[in-house]
């Protein structure tokens, strides 16, 4: 019964989720009535996901014909639902993947790219005025933040790699690069000669 | 000329909580309980059960293997937490029924479900458990949560539900049954025969009905004997699966 209590409270909570982004049920409209099984290997769980008009139903069983099944671990699980690049995850030795797989990356796609607009779930609670100045502090917090972190890494790069020399910079690094492609690509050209003339010397006269 | 309301003392008995009743009154006297408690059955549902019957109904749902297109039957649907999620999984190709022989019960699930906007795939049937009014081999799916031991003649619901259900189709049973640990049951006694008249006077101001409800759970068959009871009227791969304790368990059998 504990597991029952806390799907049921990860399907509240997505589904809370889910109604803050008023395009998300139309989105996910073409997926209802589906089942998609996404099996953790470690730890050994299955969570089973239904679209369905108003929401996605959560389970721990599902006793009907599953429409696409994903196998992977924990952290190949947790990368492909945030990374962008979600093919190259999928082609992992330990991912496996049965079924229609383009429900997976839809429903994957519509869950990445939500908006939530939380601000009018907060409005709710504390009137549209305060909600407007709380959010207006939050997104000038958030621009500050976000200008500080740039401005630290193009900082720190500079610092690595000018001052204390610490890190080769990146145009430096890219001309070695090049150097040693281009040795690699005569290495290779040599091999290949010699390679032919001793099949020459063994040829007989 | 008798009185067909009289009992006739050669008529069968069966319990109505820890009492008998002849059989005739039965349907009534379950019937007045439930005109009764209809107006606060869900917050009932939720102080008694301390929010758990949502969790058993959640398993029964998932164990119920409902599909797109399927066509459901809830009897004793009451207020229609069960037909309401059905709705939902069949989609608007599918069909769900929900059926309550009491009339009170019916109109305040319909109401219930109508203000949710639950409407486009489901209907109402006020049918007897016994004598359901569909056709043979009609549906996919057959479920009757808390209601069985209600029924006068269980064997004869049961066949019934076996006559309505495609072949393949299920039928889930959730019901109160015996709990599997002594400790468990003595507490449980104590809950039932005291704590649920007391906040049915409380919430509902009709102990009664709550006294009833303590007494039927005790009458009601056990886990093996409910499971018996499936595998006579004709149900194979008959299992059940105890839930908080073996205080509620979920019955399913598949018509072969």
């Amino acid at each position: 019964m504990f597991t029952q209590f806390a799907f049921a409270s990860a399907e509240s909570a997505v589904n809370r989720l889910l109604k803050l982004d008023s395009t998300a049920h139309a989105r996910l409209a073409p997926l209802t009535g589906k089942v998609i099984a996404i099996a953790c290997t470690a730890p050994a769980i299955t969570v089973y996901l239904i679209p369905l008009e108003d929401g996605i139903q959560l389970a721990q069983q599902w006793h009907a014909p599953v429409d696409c099944r994903l196998t992977a671990p924990t952290t190949l699980l947790l990368k492909l639902l945030s990374s962008a690049d979600k093919t190259s995850i999928l082609h992992h030795p330990d991912v496996a993947l049965d079924g229609n797989s383009a429900l997976l990356m839809a429903l994957a796609e519509i869950l990445q790219s939500l908006e939530l607009d939380w601000e009018y779930e907060v409005s709710r609670w504390l009137g549209p005025v305060p909600t407007a100045l709380l959010s207006g502090h939050l997104r000038s917090r958030r621009d500050w933040l976000v200008q500080s972190a740039h401005s630290l890494h193009l900082d720190a790069t500079d610092y690595l790699a000018e001052e204390s020399r610490a890190l080769v910079g990146r145009t430096e690094a890219d001309m070695r690069f090049t150097e040693i492609d281009q040795l690699k690509l005569d290495l290779d050209r040599l091999d290949a000669r010699i390679a032919r003339l001793l099949k020459r010397n063994q040829k007989p006269l | 000329m008798s009185n067909p309301r009289q009992p006739n003392s050669n008529e069968p008995t069966t319990h109505f909580g820890f009492q008998d009743v002849p059989e005739s009154q039965k349907a009534e006297k379950v019937a007045q309980v439930f005109h009764s408690v209809a107006a606060r059955y869900d917050i009932m549902n939720d102080v008694l059960s301390g929010g758990m019957h949502r969790l058993w109904k959640r398993f029964t749902i998932e164990l119920s293997g409902v599909r797109r297109g399927n066509k459901v039957l809830d009897i004793a649907g009451g207020t229609g937490d069960l037909a309401r999620k059905f709705s939902s999984l069949v989609g608007p190709e599918g069909e769900v029924v929900l059926a309550d022989i009491n009339a009170s019960m019916l109109k305040v699930g319909r109401d219930r479900l109508l203000d949710k906007g639950v409407a486009n795939n489901i209907s109402f049937v006020q049918a007897d458990a016994e004598k359901l009014p569909f056709p043979d081999n009609h549906f996919d799916v057959v479920t009757i949560a808390f209601g069985l031991r209600n029924v006068t003649h269980k064997e004869d619901a049961l066949r019934s539900m076996l006559r309505v259900l495609k072949p393949g189709g299920r039928l889930l049973v959730l019901e109160f049954s015996k709990p599997s640990n002594p400790l468990l049951s003595k507490f449980y006694d104590a809950y039932s025969f005291k704590f649920m008249p007391l906040a049915g006077k409380l919430i509902t101001d009709d102990a009664d009905s709550y006294r009833y409800l303590a007494e039927s759970i005790r009458m009601h068959p056990d886990q093996d004997t409910l499971k018996a009871m499936m595998s006579d009227a004709g149900f194979e791969r008959v299992t059940f699966h105890n839930m908080t304790g073996g205080i509620v368990a979920l019955h399913r059998g598949i018509k072969p």
